[in-house]
């Protein structure tokens, strides 16, 4: 692969388009949250009391966290990155400098993960105008790191799938397919303690499980069963989808 | 003066599909190289290996002595491309275009600001440094697209097309501009369908079809070995043909049929003209021989689409 500081001017062109949207995409990022977790937390948790012995919202929030995470750098590089090399033709641009494909990949998947990052942090925010705080600061502090990673985890996922899109329409298999499924079974919502077993073992394949584990735990300070392995395991598959995620993007835009 | 750009055998595959099928060419340094063709023709497949963003299939191609490749950051930092597709960066301003893509040269913001500034003087367009770039005509934009692609002081400038979609007045800017970085010492590469581009801008050129280049020369050399001076056309129906030709008996001509017309080519149209007027024909014309002609008559007259 050929990385090198120019993944950062890749970042910086991102950041200069994203002045102009920075109000609106602030605005879709904090009432998004804000509707979740009015939503569940409140309107639904009212009915459900205590929740493992702490309101709903406080089991809520840490997922919905890292859900916002995934989302964000998902759609950052499905629909982003898909209209800068389709429409706006600034891959085209971009390869023709000094800047390599490479970096051209690795800089908008760091740009998605910032995105994550901030949609992340808002809705931390947000939960924390509503009284849910994480148990530490230096835990608020390993969160924001952690939405760093779960934005290179996800922005490289969505990657692989734009670098064989040959249209906007495909996108929807991959949202519809891989990206709600694991917003409803990964334990944003409901522990999955209570998924028949062959459930909870397919539960374990989602990668958004892992992100919710590991972020609940940092959130509440409460350890879980398995986090090392769950850390391990995202990190693997991170290092794996990132290499790939180049290589065929390398494919796409080199001919 | 030394050879800037040199390829031999050069060969891009795409698949089965041979683009380009094993050319030679020298590109000397400060000249103007002009690649000409129908669309298809395997132009623009060529001078997208000369900088760098596109792989060599078989063969050689040295730019500066380095062999072209796409992980060359080397050659990239002494390239200036001005693309045949407008790919600027609508969401930011024509000042911010600038200041990023001196960024990707590794230019800092203090050189860059002062380099901008005179760039934009250079393709009159210092007015507009603030301007979105979805307000900017197409002739702007391809000025912007010069501007762009001057920013790291490039030693090679390789422009795909330039003037596509312009009227005649932005057209003549983008002419005088390139030509004016030529008299610096540029070496410009230049791909065009357009005859009178070629005319105006290049040194040497060479004419491609099918992957191959056809032919060689300066502008000049061409037109006068594969046409002669003058060209001298009428529109009159093919049965005519014989009775014309017999009456021209003893004059030093080519001549061919196309269409509705019968094209004569000789050194000199005048005599030739003087004899077809006493048969009397309408829509008789005499014109100079042009790069067109050249171009169709190797390439063609049908269409290649």
């Amino acid at each position: 692969m050929s990385l090198s500081y120019r993944i950062a001017y890749v970042f910086l062109r991102n950041l200069y388009s994203y002045k102009r949207f920075i109000v609106p995409t602030f605005l879709v990022s904090l009432v998004e949250p804000l509707f979740y977790l009015v939503t569940f937390g409140i309107g639904m948790g009212a009915y459900m009391g205590a929740f493992g012995g702490q309101p709903y919202l406080h089991f809520l929030v840490p997922g919905v966290l890292a859900t916002a995470a995934m989302m964000s750098s998902s759609f950052e590089c499905l629909y982003g990155t898909y209209i800068k090399i389709v429409h706006e033709k600034v891959y085209d641009s971009l390869i023709a400098t000094p800047v390599s494909a490479d970096e051209a990949v690795a800089g908008d998947i760091a740009w998605a993960s910032f995105r994550g990052l901030v949609s992340g942090s808002l809705m931390m925010g947000v939960a924390l105008v509503m009284g849910v705080a994480p148990a530490s600061l230096w835990r608020a502090a390993l969160l924001i790191v952690f939405l760093v990673f779960i934005g290179v985890l996800f922005g490289s996922l969505a990657m692989i799938v734009t670098s064989v899109a040959p249209s906007f329409d495909f996108f929807s298999y991959y949202t519809e397919l891989v990206v709600t499924p694991m917003f409803f079974f990964s334990g944003v919502f409901f522990p999955l303690e209570n998924f028949p077993g062959w459930m909870k073992t397919l539960a374990e394949f989602l990668p958004l499980t892992h992100a919710v584990r590991i972020s609940r735990a940092v959130f509440t300070g409460q350890p879980a069963p398995g986090l090392g392995w769950s850390l391990a395991g995202l990190a693997a598959l991170a290092a794996v989808v990132f290499t790939v995620s180049i290589r065929m993007m390398r494919k796409r835009l080199i001919k | 003066m030394g050879i800037l750009v040199k390829a031999s055998g050069l060969t891009k595959k795409y698949g089965d599909l041979v683009a380009v099928a094993g050319i030679d060419f020298e590109i000397r340094e400060g000249e103007c190289f002009g690649f000409l063709g129908p669309n298809g023709a395997g132009k623009t497949t060529t001078v997208r290996m000369i900088h760098c963003v596109s792989p060599v299939t078989s063969g050689i191609l040295t730019v500066g002595g380095m062999p072209s490749g796409i992980n060359n950051r080397g050659l990239k930092m002494i390239t200036g491309v001005i693309p045949q597709e407008i790919n600027l960066d609508n969401d930011l301003t024509v000042q911010e275009n600038l200041i990023i893509f001196a960024r990707f040269f590794d230019i800092g913001r203090r050189e860059a600001k002062a380099r901008i500034a005179e760039l934009l003087r250079f393709v009159e367009l210092e007015a507009k440094a603030g301007s979105k770039i979805s307000d900017l005509s197409t002739g702007m934009k391809r000025r912007l697209l010069i501007a762009r692609a001057l920013i790291n002081r490039p030693r090679l400038i390789v422009a795909d097309e330039p003037t596509t979609g312009l009227d005649p007045q932005a057209r003549h800017l983008i002419w005088q501009r390139l030509r004016q970085l030529k008299t610096q010492g540029t070496t410009l590469v230049l791909t065009t369908q357009y005859m009178e581009e070629a005319q105006q801008l290049c040194d040497r050129i060479v004419v491609m079809y099918q992957g191959r280049i056809l032919k060689e020369g300066t502008p000049a050399s061409l037109v006068e070995g594969e046409i002669g001076r003058e060209v001298v056309e009428v529109r009159v129906p093919p049965e005519d043909d014989a009775k014309i030709l017999g009456h021209l008996a003893g004059y030093d001509f080519a001549h061919e049929r196309v269409g509705d017309t019968l094209y004569f080519y000789c050194r000199e149209g005048h005599g030739l003209m003087k004899k077809l007027l006493e048969l009397d024909l309408p829509n008789t014309l005499n014109r100079p021989a042009t790069l067109e002609d050249v171009f169709l008559k190797l390439t063609g007259r049908s269409l290649h689409e």
